[in-house]
């Protein structure tokens, strides 16, 4: 099975832990503990094909100013969050998106532009098209979203999904991903 | 109405269960006196039911029997199994009769799983009174994010008060008293752990209604003169000024009899290390934990930036430290490469001993920035690094993988955090067990100081994950419990801390600020500067820096020195298999056509205006700053090399999820008997290169390579380069009944 390693990005407060949760577990699970090993990986089906998600949430963390290049660098592909309800949230994804060309010294990143909180219409302040025009400068997908009303939640890691097999097709890798494998020194 | 158990019993089984141990353990650190609240109370709570019993309670077991709702709460309930064990005769003065002979019994325990605030005070004691130390722990750690100080006090004050007033059963006023002085000990708790709480200028409203209940209620008692000195010291602070408050930095009141002053990479290692440990240390003995939960700290907007002060403090520092690996690495652009890495190897000094010193903040933050882009990509910098400290970066790195939830650090902190000394290495990790050889066990045990972003990730999912309120808005305590999982660790580790005692070095202190700070794009265009970004970019990294899992990458002019029968060169790719596989994988798909990736290499962008006013007066960086950089080598037009991986597979039994392999050197002119021959070598194998054949393991199948080709030229470099080296099928059975097969593969 193919892996995927997703790094959500944005800054504090706009809802990142939300979406990943969301996505990973489903919002409202009792049971859910963040310090256990496969806390943020999920086998999702996309087109016929089983995909194994790891997602790297930096939420929490977004002030570490100086990991940033790990995630990225690691990542393969990117979710840029900002809040509808926060202008600030939105200008800070330029520098963000800057930074990861960067890193990966690439012009062309898999990549998904989200205005999440769209459940919250009445404190909007970024206006949808205001996203869709940053996401034409981006060159990449722009989708709104609801971690609380679970709107496009999934969607966005499917597309990125078929967005990193569009750049890079057929490197099906047949490993095990469950049982973490041993080795041993010769 | 009762509810019966469901899934999830186990786990919370444990959650309560870990929560407890976690609680007693900071409880014992942070006042001995209260060391022993927990059991007692257990065995108080026994006695209650056999009062003659004074057995030893040991190994109770707990079973989740359901839920159990009343007006205003819900609990949890479990069935607690109590063993109890006889005790020897000479501790017990009294004659057999009076002991009772049971063995065990079962006992109701009940845990507020939910409730109203008023509830959840009136929970602060339980059922017979007793203080319940954990749930202590728990609510005042945590209420913060349900209601106000002055709300909690007020609810407080008033249990007590009505259960004073109470006309109570002559039978049950044992209870009543005992309720009551639980109330009590919750303030002295409240009082000792959090007077923070209390401050709040500039009148202190809640200790004045603490004073005046304590006066009307409790005159001349401890907790009345605990009340009137904390109100002292707080209208001392006040009058005295800065006096307590705000700490001088200490290059500006010792006399500056140095004159000499640090410059990397010419500075004691061990003493750096300890001066940044001593920085980090204050602030992390400083932070208050609960400003570390998700709904101070991720929820912090500007407005509320000081409600958590002290951890915006601590990541303060640790972006300091980052910067000043990455300033002093760059600053200089017309430093020898040879010179630059000795920074580098600096640093990576510096970095061991913040290891032995258990300090996992400046730690990562020194690994961090070595990882950082700029730095990073000084490929030549960096292939001028001795193997050993390549080595050491590679193990120091690894600690803070990404991989698995952060597996690797999570499993240190366990086992190192309230230890004495560092004494965890894998067994991979070569360099750092020669450290911890070298080291003994030291004279002075350390404290700990950890990497606090992943304690802020998983309070903040907590905070993300579990609602605040179930059914009827009654407040979710089950998630505080969770919360103050990790916030018990982190009070531990505030704890542990103390066993630190570092001096202070004021020229310490100046030199750290003398650093220049650069910011991103500064930093990058130096770096650029230095190394010129060259094509196919930058995943391709020597071996031996990081990128170890890059199987089939082409060697560089750099290390292209070593010879293919330096196995060392490549001992890294023997562990973390499961890694190496998985982001092996992945670097390949990112750039998949890196080796003809067309970018300008030519473009080298001088530094612009922002950088040159960024030094303007500071320490000037380099007066010759914009100089164009030495050419660097042509680029290569093909490799002379291929690092291969080959697997030695047989049939024969079946081990579960253990893969072998080893990396072997292909030139260009080996042809297939030569590369068996190689891999034979490397795999311990004897025999005849004939007797085995060797295949490229494909997406979707395997490449046999003929008998005497140019593997070099045959193998399909669109893909990694795994091998498998098997028997050729008549010899394998001759090769399983000598018992030859020692290496196996799933």
């Amino acid at each position: 099975m193919r892996e995927y390693k997703i790094v959500v990005l944005g800054s504090g407060g706009v809802g990142k832990s939300a979406l990943t949760v969301q996505f990973v577990q489903g919002i409202f699970v009792e049971k859910y503990d963040p310090t256990i090993e496969d806390s943020y990986r999920k086998q999702v089906e996309v087109d016929g094909q089983q995909c194994m998600l790891e997602i790297l949430d930096t939420a929490g963390t977004e002030q570490f100013t100086a990991m940033r290049d790990l995630y990225m660098k690691n990542g393969q592909g990117f979710v840029l969050v900002y809040s509808i309800t926060a202008q600030s949230t939105f200008n800070d994804l330029q520098d963000l998106r800057e930074q990861i060309l960067r890193v990966k010294d690439k012009d062309d990143v898999p990549m998904v532009l989200v205005g999440n909180k769209c459940d919250l219409e009445a404190e909007r302040v970024v206006g949808k098209q205001q996203g869709a025009n940053l996401a034409n400068h981006f060159n990449c997908v722009f989708m709104e979203t609801s971690a609380k009303a679970k709107i496009s939640v999934n969607e966005v890691f499917y597309d990125l999904v078929r967005q990193i097999n569009k750049k890079s097709p057929k490197e099906e890798n047949k490993k095990r991903i469950k049982k973490p494998l041993t080795c041993q020194l010769l | 109405m009762l509810v019966r158990g469901c899934a999830g019993s186990e786990f919370r089984h444990s959650l309560a269960e870990r929560t407890k141990a976690l609680a007693a353990k900071c409880h014992a650190l942070r006042s001995p006196a209260h060391q022993r609240d927990q059991r007692s109370a257990e065995r108080r709570r026994t006695k209650n039911r056999k009062s003659q019993t004074r057995w030893y309670v040991k190994q109770p077991t707990w079973r989740l029997w359901g839920e159990e709702r009343v007006d205003g709460a819900i609990y949890t309930v479990y069935l607690k199994k109590v063993r109890y064990h006889r005790p020897t005769r000479s501790a017990s003065s009294e004659s057999d009769d009076e002991i009772s002979h049971l063995e065990w019994e079962t006992v109701r325990v009940r845990f507020v799983k939910a409730g109203t605030v008023e509830r959840l005070v009136e929970a602060l004691a339980t059922d017979d009174g007793e203080l319940e130390s954990t749930y202590v722990n728990v609510f005042l750690a945590t209420y913060r994010s349900f209601a106000e100080c002055s709300r909690v006090l007020d609810l407080l004050l008033r249990r007590y008060e009505a259960l004073a007033m109470e006309d109570v059963h002559p039978a049950a006023i044992d209870t009543s008293q005992q309720h009551r002085k639980t109330l009590v000990a919750c303030l002295h708790v409240w009082l000792d752990t959090y007077p923070e709480d209390f401050r709040q200028l500039p009148h202190h409203p809640a200790l004045q209604q603490l004073l005046a209940f304590t006066q009307l209620h409790l005159p001349g008692s401890e907790l009345h003169s605990k009340v009137l000195q904390k109100l002292a010291v707080f209208s001392a602070e006040r009058n005295g000024g800065a006096a307590g408050g705000v700490c001088l930095a200490p290059g500006m009141r010792v006399a500056a009899h140095h004159t000499c002053a640090y410059r990397l990479p010419h500075v004691p290692h061990r003493h750096f290390a300890e001066q940044l440990t001593r920085m980090d240390m204050e602030l992390f003995k400083k932070l208050v934990p609960h400003q570390c939960l998700g709904a101070v700290w991720s929820r912090r907007d500007k407005d509320r930036s000081h409600d958590a002060a002290t951890v915006l403090a601590t990541v303060n520092q640790f972006n300091a430290v980052s910067f000043r690996v990455i300033s002093t690495v760059l600053v200089e652009p017309n430093l020898r490469p040879v010179d630059r890495s000795d920074i580098l190897a600096a640093w990576l000094d510096i970095a061991r001993e913040l290891r032995v010193l258990k300090n996992f903040s400046s730690l990562k933050a020194i690994i961090s920035g070595l990882q950082s882009n700029p730095v990073y990509r000084l490929r030549k910098t960096w292939a001028l690094l001795s193997k050993e400290k390549a080595e050491l970066f590679e193990e120091l790195a690894r600690i803070f993988s990404e991989d698995n939830n952060r597996w690797a650090q999570r499993e240190l902190l366990m086992r190192e955090g309230t230890a004495k000394f560092a004494d965890t290495v894998g067994e991979n990790d070569k360099q750092l067990q020669k450290l911890l050889h070298e080291r003994g066990s030291p004279g002075v045990s350390n404290g700990t100081i950890p990497y606090l972003g992943t304690f802020l990730t998983d309070l903040t999912m907590i905070d993300t994950a579990i609602p605040d309120t179930v059914a009827d808005g009654l407040i979710n305590f089950d998630k505080r419990r969770k919360e103050f999982e990790v916030l018990a660790q982190i009070k531990l580790l505030q704890g542990a801390a103390n066993a630190y005692h570092l001096p202070t070095d004021p020229m310490f202190d100046r030199w750290f600020d003398s650093v220049i700070v650069l910011d991103d794009r500064e930093a990058y265009q130096l770096s650029c500067q230095i190394e010129p970004p060259t094509n196919p970019p930058k995943e391709r990294r020597p071996k031996k820096l990081n990128d170890n899992n890059n199987h089939g990458h082409r060697k560089n002019d750099s290390i292209a020195s070593t010879s293919s029968s330096n196995s060392s060169q490549f001992y890294c790719e023997t562990d973390g298999v499961g890694n190496a596989w998985k982001r092996d994988s992945l670097e390949r798909r990112i750039s998949p056509t890196r080796l003809s990736h067309g970018s300008s290499s030519s473009s080298i962008p001088s530094l612009d205006v922002s950088l040159s006013s960024a030094n303007s007066g500071q320490k000037p960086a380099n007066g010759k700053i914009a100089s164009t950089s030495p050419a660097h080598p042509n680029a290569r037009s093909g490799p002379d090399f291929y690092i291969i991986r080959v697997t030695y597979e047989s049939d024969c039994v079946e081990t579960e999820g253990v893969v072998l392999y080893k990396s072997i050197m292909l030139s260009n002119n080996e042809r297939t008997p030569q590369v068996i021959r190689n891999a034979m070598l490397k795999l311990n194998l004897d025999g005849d290169p004939d007797g085995y054949t060797l295949a490229q393991v494909l997406p979707d199948k395997e490449m046999v390579l003929p008998a005497n080709a140019n593997v070099y030229y045959a193998v399909n470099t669109a893909y990694n380069l795994n091998f498998i080296l098997r028997l050729r099928k008549s010899q394998q059975e001759e090769a399983i009944v000598n018992g030859k097969t020692k290496n196996k593969r799933t």
